[in-house]
C-alpha cells in the first residue's frame, strides 16, 4: 500500500499520554491538513511521521515500507518547520542544495534544481544572501524551497505560515496550493488555523487532544460536522450553539427567541427523538436580511428576532454581535456595500442550515 | 494679520539638549575605568622600559636609556626563542584542548544518565588555582617520588626526567596545560551546542546528514562565534601563562619551556633588569594585539548579531 | 617609633642617676633600653629567640624583634636604613647585600665599639670566630670590594653562617667497601663504583637557572676555577672550569634520578630520603638528617672535608649582624651582638638547635654533633670568593650559566664549546655594564 499510513500509533512523554491510539491513511499524492487547537498533538504526529521523535507503539509506513524505526533521512521525506529552522550560516543557494549536496547530486544537477526552485518561489534574487538579510516571508519561502528541490516522496508542514501577516499568509496558502498541484506529492500540512485547512486540503483531519474528530474533505468537515467540535472549530466565525427543544408539531425546535422549523433533511432524523432537549448549531453565515423580493429560496428561510448590539460594516456585509432571547450569538448578514448599519428587528434564517446536536454526546443528529 | 514677509528659516542643526550628552555621561564612569584600568598599565610599562631601573633602587635615580632596550632585545636571540616556545606552546594546547573539549561537549551534550556528574567532575580543573595546578603536575611528573613514574615503573618503563629534559619538560607543560583547560573549551561550547536551535538540527538530519556531517556541516558552523571566542581567549591566554609553568619548570631545563611571560618574569625579578622586562612585555602586548587583530578579521564573534 | 624619644630620656635620666655609683656592671647604663632588632624568619633565628630572652633577663635591655620573610627582609632594611632617624638598631643581612650596604652608607663599623673599653668584654676573642665566616659575612671594602684585605674594615659579626661539607651514607660505603673522598678524584670513582653497582651516588642542585650553577660553582673553586680573573675577564672556560662542568656532567648521570629538576630542598630530600649515597652541599644537612620528620638516615651520616681538587675551598654563606649607622642605640645594639656571639651565647646557640660560628665551640661539642669536627677542620680553607658579589651576578648566574650548565646537564654536547659560549655572553653583560673602561683607556695610552 503507498501512501502514509499510521497504525495504532500511540506517543507518551514519561508518564503523559500525548498521543491515543491513532490510525490515519493518506493516499499518494493527497494534501492532507491535520487541524486542531494548540497542544493538541498535531506537531507530535507529524514528527513521528518524520522519524524525529520516535514511537511508543504503533507502526508508521510511507511509501509501503514500514519505517517505524527508520531514521529519517532513510525516509524520503522533506519538512517544513514553523520556525523555518535554516541554517543560518549558509546563503539560500546553500541552505537550498544542501540535502542535494549531502546526497552527492552532481553539481549541475544542483544548480539546476536551486535555479528552477528559486525561479518558482522568486528568490533568484537572493541566491547569495544569508537568511539574517532576509524578511520573513522570505525566509519562509527558503525554507520551503529547501523542501521542494528535493522532490521527495513526501512534504512535511509545520505551521509553516503561523509567523507570517494575514495578507502574505492568503498569498502563500493559494501558492502553496499551486505547489501541490504541480509537485503531486503527498503532503502532510500541520496547523492550528480552520482557513488554512479550508482552503488548501484535499482531506482534514481535525484533532482534539491527541484524538481524530473527523476525517474528510473540506465541504463533508463543514457540511457534515460530525460533532460539536468540529462544528465549532470549521467555519469562521464560529457556528452559534443554542439549547432547545425538540417539538414533534412541525417538526420544529424552539428555545427562548426563536422558533424554526426543521428542514426535510432533519426531519426523518428526528422522528425516534420528538420532545426532548437538543442543541441547535446556527452558522453566522447562514443568517440574512428580511427579504423583499419573495424568491423561492424564501420557502426555506424563517424569521428570527435579532437585538442588534454592534453592527460592524466589512464591506458587503456586516458582521452583528446580536442576542436571541437574551442569548448572545454573531450573525454575518450580506447587504451590499451601501448599506446602512443594521439594527435590531427581524432576521431570516435559512433552516435547510440547521444543525442538530445531542445535549450530552454532542453528537450530530443526522 | 501675520506678516508675509517673514521667510522660515530651517534651523542650521537640531538645537542642544541634554540627550545628546546623555548616552556620553553614561559611559563615561566605563570609559574611565577602562583608561585606568587597561590603558594606564601599558602605558606605565612602555614609560618603564625606557630606564634601565634595578629593584631595589630609586626609580628617581635610574638612567635614562632611550630605545636601548628595545634595540637590544631585538637581537635577543632568547627573547625569539622564548616566543617560538610560546607559539609552538599555544599550537599545541589550543589545538588539542579544542579537540579535545568540542568532542567531550559532542559526546556529553546529551541528557543521558550520568552525564550531569560527569559534567561536574569534569570542569573541576578550572577550579583549582593555577599555583595548584603547578604543585600537584610537578609532584606527579616528580622522577624520584612521582606517581607518573612509580606507574610507569610498575608497568616496566624505566623513570623519566621529565621536568628534566627539554622535550619531555614541554610535554610536561603542554599535559597539564591542556588538563587545567579543556574543560574551559568544554564547558563554554558545550553551553554554545544546548543553545542551539533544536530545529535547525532536526533540519540538518532531515535534509540527510549523517553523525559527522551533522557535526562538521551544521553545528560546529553554528557555534563558530563561540569556538572563535575560546580561541581568543586560550591565545591571550597562552601569552599570560605564568603561575604553573613557574612552579613546574620555572622555565628548564634551559629555556625549554620558558614561555614568553616567563622570560618576563625571570628578567625582571630573578635578574632584575626591570626596564628590560617592561620592554619585553611591550612586545608581548603587541604580538597578542596583533593576533587577536588576525582572529577578530576571521570573524568578529561581537559584530554577528543573533541569528534565526 | 613614637615611644623613641621617650626611651632615650628614660635611659639618660637612668644613667644620670648611676653615673655617681660605681659602674658594677657593664649593662646597667643601658637598662630600660629598647633596641629593636631585623632578622630573617628562618630556623636558627627563631632558636635564637630564648638567648634574646636570657640576654633582657640578664642586662634589663628589651628586644623587640622583627622577623621578617627572607624575601622582603632586604627592602624594609634599606627603606629603615636610609631615613634620617631608623627604626632598627640591629639588622641581620645576606652576605650579598653587605657592599651595596656599605656603598650607601648604611652601617656603622664596628671597629667604634671595638675601641671603647666599657663596651667590648677583653674574653670576647673575637680570633676566635671562623676567618671565613667574619670576613665572608662582616668585612667590606677589601679587593673587589667584597673580599678581604688590608683595605677592608669590620661592618658585622656572623650569626647563621654556614660552609659547605661532604655528607654521606657510612652504611652504603661499608657495604661496598668505599672509604670518603678527600679528592675529587676519589670522589670521582666512588661515584663511578656507587653507579655501577645501582645505587644513586651523590645529589645535588640543577634546575635551570641560579640553582644549577650553585651546584657547579660548589666544585669550580675546589678544583682550581674562578668565574673572572682579577681584571673582570671571564675565565668559565678555563680547564679548570670546564672540568668542574664536566663534573656536573657526571654527577647528574651518576646521581639520583632527577637532578635536572632539584632545587635544594628536592637535592637534600633526595639524601635525606635515601636516594643517594652522598650530599655535597651546606652543613645543615646534619641537622636535618637529625630531624626524624625529614631524615629517613639519621645515624647512618658520616661528614667529611669538601674533597679538594687542587686546592681546598669549601662555599661560605648565611648572614651577619651588623648596626645600622642611623640606629637609635648603637651601644646597646654592639652589646646585644657580643652577648650572641661570644662564647657563652655561640654554646648556647648551639644547645638551641642554631648553628655555631666559633671555632672552639664546634671543638667542644663533637658528643651528638657529628659534622662539627669537620666544620672546624674545614672553616680555615673556606673561600669567600666562591662567586662574585657584584651586582650584575643575578643575570650572569641565572641567564647565562644557569643555561649553559642545563646544557651540560641535559645534552651530551661537547662542553668545551657550550662555556666558551657562556664565557663570550659574560664578556658582553660585562662589557655593557663598564667593567672594561680602565683595561681599554690603559690601552689606548
Ligand atoms: N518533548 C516533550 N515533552 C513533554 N511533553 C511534550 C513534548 N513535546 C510535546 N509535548 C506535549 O504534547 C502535547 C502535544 O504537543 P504538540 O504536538 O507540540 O502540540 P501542537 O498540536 O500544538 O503541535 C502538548 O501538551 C505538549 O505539551
Ligand atoms: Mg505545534
Amino acid at each position: 500500500m503507498s501512501g502514509v499510513q499510521l497504525v495504532d500509533v500511540t506517543k507518551s512523554f514519561g508518564a503523559v499520554n500525548v498521543i491515543p491510539p491513532l490510525n490515519l491513511s493518506f493516499a499518494e499524492g493527497e494534501f492532507v491538513v491535520i487541524v486542531g487547537p494548540s497542544g493538541c498533538g498535531k506537531s507530535t504526529t507529524l514528527r513521528m511521521i518524520a522519524g524525529l521523535e520516535p514511537v511508543t507503539s504503533g507502526a508508521i509506513q510511507i511509501a509501503g515500507k514500514d519505517v517505524t524505526w527508520a531514521r529519517p533521512k532513510e525516509r524520503d521525506i522533506a519538512m517544513v518547520f514553523q520556525s523555518y529552522a535554516l541554517y543560518p550560516h549558509m546563503d539560500v543557494a546553500g541552505n537550498m542544495s544542501f540535502a542535494l549536496r549531502l546526497a552527492g547530486t552532481p553539481k549541475d544537477e544542483v544548480r539546476r534544481r536551486v535555479h528552477a526552485a528559486a525561479e518558482m518561489l522568486e528568490l533568484t534574487e537572493y541566491l547569495e544572501r544569508r537568511p539574517k538579510d532576509l524578511s520573513g516571508g522570505q525566509r519562509q519561502r527558503v525554507a520551503m524551497g529547501r523542501a521542494i528541490v528535493r522532490d521527495a516522496y513526501c512534504f512535511l508542514f509545520d505551521e509553516p505560515l503561523s509567523n507570517l501577516d494575514a495578507k502574505l499568509r492568503a498569498t502563500m496558502r493559494t501558492e502553496l496550493a499551486i505547489l501541490h498541484r504541480k509537485l503531486d506529492r503527498t503532503m502532510v500540512y500541520v496547523t492550528h488555523d480552520q482557513i488554512e485547512a479550508m482552503t488548501m486540503a484535499d482531506r482534514i483531519v481535525i484533532m482534539e487532544k491527541g484524538h481524530v474528530q473527523q476525517v474528510g474533505t473540506p465541504r463533508e468537515v463543514y457540511n457534515s460536522p460530525r460533532n460539536l467540535f468540529v462544528a465549532g472549530f470549521i467555519g469562521s466565525p464560529s457556528m452559534n450553539f443554542l439549547d432547545a427543544e425538540l417539538r414533534a408539531d412541525g417538526p420544529r425546535v424552539t428555545g427562548q427567541g426563536f422558533d424554526l422549523p426543521l428542514p426535510p433533511r432533519l426531519r426523518e432524523a428526528v422522528d425516534g427523538h420528538r420532545s426532548r432537549q437538543v442543541i441547535v448549531g446556527l452558522r453566522p453565515e447562514h443568517f440574512a436580511a428580511p427579504r423583499t423580493d419573495g424568491g423561492t429560496e424564501a420557502s426555506s428561510l424563517a424569521p428570527v428576532d435579532l437585538g442588534v448590539k454592534v453592527a460592524e460594516y466589512i464591506g458587503s456585509s456586516q458582521f452583528l454581535a446580536a442576542d436571541i432571547g437574551g442569548r448572545q450569538i454573531s450573525a454575518a448578514i450580506e447587504v451590499g456595500p451601501d448599506s446602512a448599519p443594521l439594527t435590531s428587528g427581524t432576521y431570516l434564517f435559512d433552516t435547510n442550515r440547521i444543525y442538530l446536536f445531542d445535549e450530552t454526546t454532542g453528537d450530530a443528529i443526522t | 494679520m501675520p506678516d508675509t514677509t517673514e521667510t522660515i528659516v530651517p534651523a542650521a542643526e537640531r538645537p542642544w539638549d541634554l540627550s545628546m550628552v546623555g548616552p556620553y555621561l553614561f559611559i563615561l564612569p566605563a570609559v574611565t575605568v577602562m583608561l585606568a584600568g587597561l590603558v594606564y598599565p601599558v602605558i606605565q610599562a612602555f614609560y618603564l622600559s625606557l630606564y634601565d631601573w634595578k629593584i631595589g633602587t630609586d626609580f628617581g635615580d635610574a638612567p635614562y636609556v632611550g630605545t636601548r632596550h628595545f634595540i637590544r632585545m631585538l637581537g635577543d636571540e632568547n627573547v625569539w626563542e622564548s616566543i617560538w616556545v610560546t607559539l609552538r606552546f599555544g599550537f599545541w594546547t589550543i589545538s588539542i584542548e579544542m579537540f579535545l573539549g568540542v568532542s567531550l561537549a559532542l559526546l556529553l551534550e546529551k541528557p543521558i544518565r550520568g552525564a550531569s556528574v560527569f559534567r561536574t567532575i569534569f570542569i573541576l580543573p578550572l577550579m583549582v588555582s593555577p599555583v595548584v595546578v603547578g604543585l600537584i603536575w610537578r609532584y606527579l611528573f616528580d622522577a624520584r617520588i612521582g606517581w607518573i613514574n612509580y606507574y610507569l615503573g610498575q608497568i616496566g618503563i624505566e623513570p623519566r626526567v621529565w621536568l628534566g629534559d627539554a622535550s619531555l619538560a614541554f610535554f610536561a607543560i603542554v599535559f597539564t596545560d591542556i588538563w587545567q583547560w579543556t574543560p574551559f573549551i568544554f564547558i563554554i561550547v558545550i553551553a554554545g551546542l544546548q543553545a542551539l536551535p533544536s530545529e535547525v538540527l532536526e533540519a540538518s538530519k532531515i535534509d540527510g546528514a549523517n553523525w559527522w556531517q551533522h557535526i562538521l556541516f551544521v553545528k560546529l558552523p553554528m557555534i563558530r562565534s563561540i569556538l572563535l571566542i575560546a580561541l581568543l581567549m586560550r591565545l591571550i591566554d597562552v601569552f599570560r601563562a605564568l603561575e604553573v609553568m613557574y612552579i613546574l619548570t620555572g622555565g628548564g631545563p634551559g629555556r625549554a619551556t620558558e614561555l614568553l611571560s616567563l622570560h618576563i618574569y625571570n628578567r625582571a625579578f630573578d635578574t632584575q633588569q626591570l626596564g628590560y622586562a617592561s620592554a619585553i612585555s611591550v612586545l608581548l602586548i603587541v604580538i597578542v594585539f596583533l593576533l587577536s587583530f588576525a582572529i577578530l578579521k576571521m570573524g568578529n564573534p561581537m559584530s554577528e548579531k543573533a541569528d534565526i | 617609633m613614637s615611644s623613641g624619644p621617650v626611651n632615650i630620656t628614660a635611659a639618660s635620666v637612668a644613667a644620670i642617676l648611676i653615673a655617681t655609683a660605681s659602674l658594677a656592671n657593664p649593662y646597667e647604663k643601658y637598662e630600660g633600653t629598647t633596641i629593636v632588632v631585623s632578622w630573617p624568619a628562618l630556623s636558627h633565628f627563631s632558636a635564637a629567640e630564648t638567648l634574646v630572652e636570657e640576654f633582657t633577663e640578664e642586662t634589663g635591655i628589651e628586644v623587640e624583634i622583627d622577623a621578617l620573610q627572607y624575601l622582603k627582609l632586604r627592602d624594609r632594611q634599606i627603606l629603615e636604613m636610609s631615613k634620617p632617624e631608623g627604626e632598627y638598631d640591629v639588622v641581620s643581612w645576606v652576605v650579598m647585600w653587605k657592599g651595596e650596604y656599605v656603598s650607601k652608607g648604611l652601617l656603622t663599623p664596628l671597629s667604634q665599639f671595638f675601641t671603647s673599653g666599657s663596651l667590648v668584654d677583653p674574653h670576647y676573642d673575637i680570633d676566635d670566630i671562623a676567618d671565613a665566616y667574619l670576613q665572608n659575612g662582616g668585612v667590606v671594602g677589601g679587593a673587589k670590594g667584597y673580599l678581604p684585605g688590608v683595605s677592608g674594615a669590620l661592618y658585622g659579626i656572623p650569626f647563621g653562617a654556614e660552609t659547605s661539607i661532604l655528607a654521606y651514607r657510612k652504611d652504603i660505603f661499608e657495604e661496598y667497601g668505599i672509604e670518603a673522598p678527600t679528592t675529587y678524584d676519589e670522589l670521582t670513582a666512588a661515584m663511578t663504583k656507587l653507579y655501577d653497582a645501582g645505587v644513586p651516588a651523590l645529589t645535588s642542585r640543577g634546575k635551570t637557572g641560579h640553582q644549577v650553577t650553585a651546584g657547579w660553582l660548589l666544585h669550580l673553586a675546589p678544583m682550581g676555577g674562578r668565574i673572572f680573573d682579577d681584571e673582570w675577564n671571564p675565565v668559565v672556560n678555563s680547564p679548570e672550569a670546564v672540568k668542574a662542568a664536566e663534573f656536573m656532567r657526571h654527577v647528574a648521570r651518576t646521581g639520583p634520578v632527577g637532578i635536572e629538576t632539584f632545587g635544594f630542598g628536592e637535592s637534600a630530600a633526595a639524601f635525606l630520603q635515601g636516594d643517594a649515597a652522598m650530599h655535597l652541599d651546606t652543613l645543615k644537612i646534619a641537622a636535618m638528617s637529625r630531624n626524624p620528620s625529614l631524615s629517613k638516615v639519621d645515624g647512618n651520616v658520616g661528614y667529611a672535608l669538601h674533597p679538594e681538587g687542587n686546592r681546598c675551598g669549601s662555599e661560605t654563606g648565611g648572614f651577619a649582624m651588623g648596626i645600622p649607622a642611623n640606629a637609635p642605640n648603637r651601644e646597646a645594639a654592639f652589646l646585644f651582638i657580643q652577648y650572641m656571639t661570644n662564647k657563652a651565647g655561640d654554646q648556647r646557640m648551639v644547645e638551641l638547635g642554631g648553628d655555631p660560628i666559633r671555632i672552639s665551640t664546634l671543638q667542644n661539642n663533637t658528643e651528638g654533633f657529628d659534622e662539627y669536627p669537620v666544620v672546624a677542620a674545614q672553616l680555615p680553607c673556606a673561600d669567600p670568593d666562591w662567586r662574585p658579589l657584584i651586582p650584575e651576578w643575578n643575570e650572569i648566574n641565572i641567564d647565562v650559566l644557569g643555561q649553559a650548565l642545563t646544557q651540560v646537564i641535559t645534552t651530551d654536547d661537547p662542553i668545551q664549546p657550550i662555556m666558551d659560549k657562556a664565557n663570550e655572553q659574560l664578556r658582553e653583560i660585562m662589557e655593557r655594564e663598564g667593567y672594561y673602561t680602565w683595561a681599554s683607556y690603559r690601552d689606548a695610552r
